[in-house]
């Protein structure tokens, strides 16, 4: 790939505070970064998505290798880098064994000094100046071990370094910056629970999936993004319009109409009573029409809607995702004859209970082969050679992802296991395949496998 | 066939077999050919015709089998191990967190089983690349038939020591994914500085935590940023149900007993009165007599370390090193 950042493009900005945020960059636009200041627009185009950049006078910015480093010419080399380092950290100490808390006093430098450093001079080494400063001014700095020194410029670094990286907003991103602001809205949904249902649900560029998103596009966005924007989505949802607010940042807006195709329940639970009629007119008569637009506009909507309907009726989806609400063994029962055979079904449900309901219909229905009800968390370290340790804190939740096959069950399956010679012995005695009782022994050796669990 | 769902079996098809949770076999369907299983046998040319999805009954009327359409998380469960093989939790993840997608150029060392390449070039599609790379001749020689056997065209795999003699092949790679299931990751860091796009993120995948330590060296060294390790947690829940088992049922019991004992019979219509109180007593789980609360337990054996997930993301065009 090599996306360079241009100009309407939407993006993620992600702050040395790990905070993130989403802009779109407009043409002589400026983005304010709050405390961190503000830059133009056009001050990071044409660099690679990905960047990490630094504010300096006047909105402009400079590109460096990452936001977490030393603030340090392009000519500095790591070595005069790492000198900066060790200046600061000429004097630690081997323990914490002097330290006493005096709470702020320790800290000559007042809140009130800090500000009118900020505002002294808009340098680009204004928040390294006030760091240095701080260092300077605390009391007890070199009563601390390297590593709380370390820790304690990271802090300061994350609150007054001026730095940003400006990313490509893939559906990490856009989930990232979701979280941030109201993970209820994604239901608590993670990336790697997102990546586990792309994984399983087998996706790739071009399919054709049977989609219930509620998040406002998430899903549907990593689905297309994982597609190529290519194949197609047919999105079942229970208002008049979809939503889908999330795809607007994809950047391809314009091909998502042909990709994504909206349905309602109704229209999706009763495709034979919704399909609307429809006979064009002659070029005659709709010249002689008061309003030939509002003619074309429902021709436009009937034939898109008798479109998806079409698509409903020829089934054989390649997958079904779904993060809904609803109660799920109803969604089931619709959506499963439109499932092509072995292909994956994947529903995510941020409590386990809603899925373990589908999960025990499922061990009396055939029509689901091997269902799973899987957990997954990342959990991230403190990355650090020498200082390796998962972080004290992080996010919870995450969710949980039921998975299965859609399969087509034998009228006249018998399976193997206790009691065959017995059924021989049956069958000899003319006892006719699939009949009611061995179709109950058949169920018996369903409820009894759920405990061998695959990939073990 | 991991490019594009096909609806209905063919003669020389890959069908993954699915016996049981344990137990997926793959096999080519080929007329004449038979498939013994502990639960039957079935012939192939009765597949032929068949849609993808099937319950296949037993030649001999009973058992079954279903008849899979492979995928790459299927062929992960059912493939011939070679090594240690990286599952579905940690591999979806990589993808994801890499932004694997349509178009993707990846590059993989080492091959292994082949198991992670069938995703990647899955993910990627045709517009994508796969460069593969294997050190071990015999497992390269495997991988390269199995890929040639599964028609994998976006993928290349090179039998190459990586550590020592680098990335370069005779094509441009131009990798912006790169993932490194080595033991000395650290050895193949510096090789990839003329095989990596301009923009690029790297997944180096080991077990321990002294790897993971001197990979972030060598990440660092060759002007890798934002370095994260991570370790994927999974658990797989079952759902099952637990009698409701009532306290008063336990105390008419203690009563009819000791009824019993004075009067020395015991009435029929008491027993009923506290039938689910005996916890000795074998009711199958669910049983329509008895009350149930649903619940949910965990599989018994956990999968509790996998590998470390190193990650990092390298901008070459800005050399501010």
């Amino acid at each position: 790939m090599t996306d360079n950042i241009e100009i309407g493009q939407y993006v993620l900005i992600r702050l040395p505070s790990e905070g993130v945020r989403i802009f779109k960059l407009q043409e002589n636009g400026r983005i304010g970064l709050g405390k961190f200041g503000s830059f133009d627009v056009s001050s990071i185009l044409g660099f690679p998505l990905g960047t990490a950049f630094e504010i300096i006078n006047d909105h402009k910015v400079k590109p460096i290798h990452s936001i977490s480093e030393l603030n340090i010419d392009e000519e500095t080399d790591t070595n005069i880098q790492k000198q900066e380092l060790t200046k600061f950290f000429s004097s630690s100490a081997e323990n914490n064994q002097n330290i006493i808390d005096i709470g702020s006093k320790i800290q000559a430098l007042t809140n009130e000094d800090i500000e009118e450093l900020k505002t002294s001079g808009a340098t680009s080494n204004i928040g390294q100046v006030i760091i240095e400063k701080m260092i300077a001014g605390h009391e007890g700095f070199d009563k601390k071990t390297i590593f709380s020194q370390q820790k304690y410029l990271k802090r300061k670094q994350q609150k007054f370094l001026r730095r940003f990286i400006v990313e490509y907003l893939g559906s990490s991103q856009l989930l990232e910056s979701f979280l941030e602001k109201d993970h209820s809205k994604t239901f608590d949904l993670s990336i790697e629970t997102l990546g586990l249902m792309m994984s399983y649900g087998n996706v790739k560029p071009g399919g054709r999936y049977l989609v219930v998103d509620e998040t406002g596009g998430i899903l549907t966005y990593a689905l297309l993004e994982r597609m190529g924007y290519e194949g197609t989505i047919v999105f079942v949802h229970e208002n008049e319009h979809a939503n889908l607010a999330a795809l607007k940042y994809c950047n391809r807006s314009n091909e998502i109409d042909n990709i994504v195709k909206p349905i309602n329940w109704l229209q999706f639970a009763e495709p034979e009573n919704e399909r609307e009629k429809w006979e064009d007119k002659t070029e005659e008569e709709v010249r002689k029409l008061k309003h030939p637009e509002s003619y074309h506009r429902r021709r436009e909507r009937v034939l898109k809607t008798n479109e998806v309907i079409d698509l409903i009726e020829e089934a054989n989806f390649d997958g079904f995702f779904a993060i809904s609400t609803l109660y799920l063994p109803e969604i089931f029962e619709l959506i499963i004859p439109k499932i092509g055979g072995s292909r994956p079904i994947v529903i995510y449900n941020q409590f386990k209970e809603n899925l373990m309901e589908i999960q025990s219909l499922l061990n009396k229905d055939n029509r689901v082969l091997a269902p799973m009800l899987i957990e997954t968390r990342a959990r991230p370290y403190q990355t650090i050679p020498g200082r390796m340790h998962p972080v004290m804190t992080m996010k919870s939740g995450g969710g949980y992802v039921f998975y299965g096959t859609r399969v087509f069950p034998s009228e006249s399956i018998q399976a193997v296991g206790k009691g065959v010679k017995r059924r021989r012995v049956n069958n000899e005695t003319a006892s006719p395949e699939g009949t009611p009782e061995l179709k109950k022994e058949k169920e018996e050796k369903i409820e009894s496998t759920p405990e061998v669990i695959m990939e073990s | 066939m991991f490019y594009h769902y096909k609806n209905v079996i063919d003669e020389g098809d890959l069908v993954l077999v699915f016996i049981s949770r344990t137990t997926i076999k793959p096999i080519y369907v080929k007329k004449g050919e038979i498939l013994n299983t502990r639960y039957g046998h079935y012939l192939h040319d009765k597949m032929i015709g068949l849609k993808f999805g099937t319950q296949m009954p037993g030649e001999k009327g009973y058992g079954f089998i279903h008849l899979l359409h492979p995928t790459p998380e299927l062929w992960t469960l059912s493939l011939p191990h070679r090594t240690q093989i990286v599952y579905t939790p940690d591999s979806s993840y990589i993808l994801q967190r890499l932004n694997a997608k349509c178009g993707s150029r990846i590059i993989e060392a080492g091959t292994g089983s082949g198991s992670f390449t069938h995703a990647f070039a899955r993910t990627v599609g045709l517009k994508g690349k796969v460069f593969s790379f294997e050190f071990h001749e015999p497992r390269y020689l495997e991988a390269k038939k199995e890929f040639e056997e599964h028609n994998l065209k976006n993928t290349i795999i090179t039998h190459r020591d990586v550590c020592n003699d680098g990335f370069n092949i005779d094509m441009e790679i131009n990798g912006d994914i790169i993932f490194l299931d080595l033991p000395s990751p650290w050895e193949a860091i510096p090789h990839l500085n003329t095989v990596i796009a301009n923009q690029a993120g790297i997944c180096c995948f080991s077990p321990c935590i002294e790897q993971v330590d001197r990979t972030v060296k060598a990440l660092e060294a060759n002007g890798w940023v934002n370095i994260e390790m991570v370790e994927i947690n999974v658990k797989r829940w079952e759902a099952r149900k637990d009698m409701k088992r009532s306290v008063v049922d336990v105390i008419n019991r203690i009563k009819s007993i000791q009824g019993k004992k004075l009067n020395n019979k015991i009435s029929k219509e008491d027993s009923k009165n506290f039938k689910s109180s005996r916890k000795s007593l074998k009711v199958k789980e669910g049983d329509e007599n008895f009350k149930w609360t649903e619940v949910t337990k965990l599989e018994t054996e956990l999968k509790s370390h996998t590998s470390y997930l190193t990650f990092a993301n390298k901008i070459c065009s800005l050399n501010i090193q």
